[in-house]
């Protein structure tokens, strides 16, 4: 089983994008992102804070729907999904 | 205004009634769009409206041409600083255009103006730099039942979707915070991609034609010049259109 992972703008450069993950039907939402986000330690500092938190303006999907940072801890990452992370582009 | 065209504005037009002959550009003639922001979305937004002949464009802002802004706000240059950016929107767009009628709105769009300002137009273009004004124009655009299309960038790298109420599953493109305003790093092409898109965007939505950036978010990749889309379903929990939710959004910029 599969899940797949797309980072965005700065969370891309740091991490690159469109990772294939292995998961059991366990893995939960943030285990996933640290699971990868741990290769390399600013694109993890950029997520996530020092408890282990993401980061209050990271945005995240799951098959296009939108998951509060604050749910991501109960939701499972399922085979096929696609989980995407990126940062608020606010500028104009 | 008149809708039926000019024998200067047929000339003009020539090479885009091509594509959708003078019915299409009466359409476009007829429109009236509203444009919050004339910096660096704004500017290649209303720059490409006003050439394609949009009637009414309708542009706010309430900042001063500064130095710092002629990288990338290519509606204003050297000779414009210290000038209000709407002031030398206006004088650009008519003399790029003199055959449509340009608004402009030396102010800061806020809950007790945001509906009046905006008025009757057709649509909303968002080239606002923040949130909290973004949500706003979202509300409004919610309440008028008129498309927002909506744009943000940051350094190579921006988005745009079209949220069209009434007619899109999303209505509403919520965060759960507001970013806090910031310095933005940014390079003028990014919005000038952007700013763009969403002047296509707008264009095709008057004329009736192609498909839209409805339920889609097009993510552009200026390091390495891709796009992608993520496609965006309902989020119940949004405060403006979730059912899960009840009441005002409460949320304001963050600290």
């Amino acid at each position: 089983m599969t899940a797949k992972i797309r980072f965005f703008a700065r969370f891309r450069e740091l991490l690159g994008t469109d990772i294939v993950v292995n998961v059991d039907g366990k893995t939960s939402l943030p285990d996933l992102v640290k699971g990868i986000a741990a290769k390399n330690r600013e694109g993890y500092d950029a997520i996530f804070d020092e408890k282990g938190a993401f980061r209050e303006f990271v945005i995240l999907m799951q098959n296009g729907r939108r998951i509060e940072t604050t749910d991501a801890a109960t939701v499972t990452v399922a085979d096929g999904d696609e989980i995407a992370v990126f940062p608020p582009v606010a500028g104009g | 205004m008149m809708t039926v065209l000019s024998d200067r504005e047929r000339e003009r037009y020539k090479r885009q009634t091509m594509l959708f002959g003078e019915e299409g550009q009466e359409r476009l003639k007829k429109a009236h769009i509203f444009v919050a922001g004339a910096g660096g979305l704004g500017s290649p937004v209303s720059i490409y409206l006003a050439v394609a002949g949009v009637g009414t464009l309708t542009v706010v802002d309430k900042d001063v041409v500064d130095q710092s802004n002629l990288n990338r706000q290519i509606l204003h240059g050297q000779a414009d600083i210290g000038k209000k950016k709407v002031a030398s929107a206006e004088e650009k767009l008519t003399a790029l255009n003199p055959d449509i009628r340009v608004n402009v709105i030396d102010t800061t769009i806020d809950e007790s103006n945001a509906a009046r300002l905006i008025g009757g137009a057709d649509g909303i273009v968002d080239a606002m730099d923040n949130y909290p004004t973004r949500y706003l124009l979202n509300d409004i655009a919610l309440e008028k039942k008129i498309p927002l299309f909506h744009g943000a960038i940051r350094g190579f790298y921006g988005q745009a979707t079209t949220i069209h109420p009434g007619k899109d599953r999303v209505p509403a493109l919520r965060f759960s915070l507001c970013p806090a305003k910031e310095v933005f790093p940014v390079i003028g092409a990014t919005p000038g991609v952007i700013g763009t898109i969403q002047a296509n965007e707008v264009i095709r939505y008057l004329l009736g034609t192609g498909d839209l950036l409805a339920n889609r978010l097009l993510i552009w990749d200026g390091m390495c010049s891709r796009t992608e889309e993520i496609a965006v379903a309902r989020n119940p929990k949004c405060p403006a259109c979730g059912n899960e939710t009840s009441g005002k959004d409460t949320r304001k910029e963050g600290a």
